[in-house]
């Protein structure tokens, strides 16, 4: 499977041997992660990467993953994103779907489990992404109908500046 | 401290609560890494089913692996054993070096504390006192998380341990200035009162002082009243 068609996952934990081995056995399953052991570090690299699903460990020092996850939602519209807590409450996991989650999971997870809810928020993510997609050529053609092509394109600027 | 009821106040069952909970997160971190490593080796194993070269390397690092977080478990399980026998008597004399070293150890399964370092804790010098081991340790696990709380987990703090006539001096030094003396926080004020602990701050935000005498006239009184009340029952 190429680079390209993988899924590509953004793990974020600040226990190391947890990160490192969770790695390994998703690489099996042919996903292409990158890893962060901080929020600092996890909202850089989806800054400069390109991601489907992030992965986000609760309880870490400085930015914790609440924080985490409300930037990556805030920045990153079409990036899904789920919980790993090793203290899950009805509380927290409400809290966390109403900032956006797409899933809270207990650690110690299922790992079949993970992959599963990670190929579910991927196919999310790819839906929401086509109906957007779809809008925006829907919109793009009724900006074409009896347009000049100056019109056309200061029309696809302002769009371009309105998605923004 | 008026009665030995004051022992399991509220303020007192939240610290032990707290506690607790944090060893329990720590278990289960252990337990996710020895749950993923050993799902790594069945992995490993379908793929040499199937035909796949088994590395060798791979499975010594997860035995590796999975022996040393065991360990960390047993160490983990062995330090709540010890904090949970701190309740056992009210008033104890007991190594101070001991109770720091569990304190220390309790706050590294926070993940918002930073390092703690002890000094002087083996300089032969005898460091018993005659306390409430459970209120003592509230006061120090207190004062430990009130600073990184405030500091964040790049701090280090170091407890320098000075041996006198009054009794042993900690010195807290942390590398992170606060914005508030330590010892001025009602919670961490009345511990210290309770046990008859003088408190003070020796450089703004950044140095405190916890004099510690081998019995405080409180802790005298409260042994004498718990003998008592034993007395009274028999």
């Amino acid at each position: 499977m190429t680079d390209t068609n993988k899924i590509h996952l953004l793990m974020v934990d600040d226990e190391v041997k947890f990160l490192e081995t969770i790695t390994k056995r998703l690489e099996l399953q042919f996903f292409q992660i990158t890893t962060a052991t901080n929020g600092e570090d996890a909202i850089e690299a989806a800054r400069t990467g390109q991601f489907d699903v992030a992965v986000i460990d609760l309880q870490m020092p400085g930015i914790d993953g609440v924080q985490v996850l409300e930037t990556l939602k805030k920045n990153h519209k079409y990036l899904e994103v789920l919980i790993l807590s090793g203290h899950t409450t009805i509380e927290l996991a409400v809290d966390c779907t109403k900032l956006g989650a797409f899933q809270v999971l207990e650690k110690p997870c299922d790992f079949n489990k993970l992959v599963e809810a990670i190929k579910e928020a991927y196919e999310v993510r790819l839906k929401k992404k086509f109906e957007h997609d779809q809008e925006r050529i829907k919109q793009i053609e009724a900006l074409a109908i009896g347009q000049s092509p100056l019109g056309i394109l200061k029309g696809l600027a302002q769009m371009d500046e309105d998605a923004k | 401290m008026n009665d030995s009821s004051q022992l399991m106040n509220a303020e007192n069952l939240l610290f032990f609560g707290k506690v607790n909970a944090s060893i329990s997160h720590e278990l289960k971190n252990i337990l996710a890494i020895i749950s993923e490593t050993s799902g790594f080796l069945r992995d490993l194993t379908d793929l040499a089913k199937q035909g796949k070269e088994l590395k060798i390397d791979l499975l010594e690092s997860c035995c590796e692996s999975i022996n040393e977080d065991v360990q960390r478990g047993f160490s983990t399980i062995k330090t709540m054993n010890q904090f949970a026998h701190s309740v056992d008597y009210p008033i104890k004399e007991i190594d101070l070096v001991e109770l720091l070293r569990l304190i220390v150890h309790l706050t590294g399964f926070l993940s918002y504390a930073g390092k703690v370092y002890i000094e002087n804790d083996d300089d032969g010098n005898n460091h018993d006192v005659l306390t409430s081991p459970f209120l003592l340790q509230n006061l120090i696990y207190q004062s430990l998380i009130f600073i990184f709380n405030q500091t964040g987990s790049n701090n280090k703090i170091k407890i320098q341990m000075i041996t006198g006539e009054e009794g042993t001096c900690l010195i807290f030094n942390s590398t992170e200035k606060l914005n508030t003396n330590l010892f001025e926080t009602p919670e961490i004020k009345k511990a210290a009162q309770a046990l008859g602990i003088a408190v003070t701050e020796k450089v703004p935000g950044q140095e405190f002082k916890m004099l510690i005498p081998y019995a405080s006239s409180e802790i005298k009184e409260l042994a004498d009243r718990l003998q008592i009340e034993r007395s009274s029952e028999d």
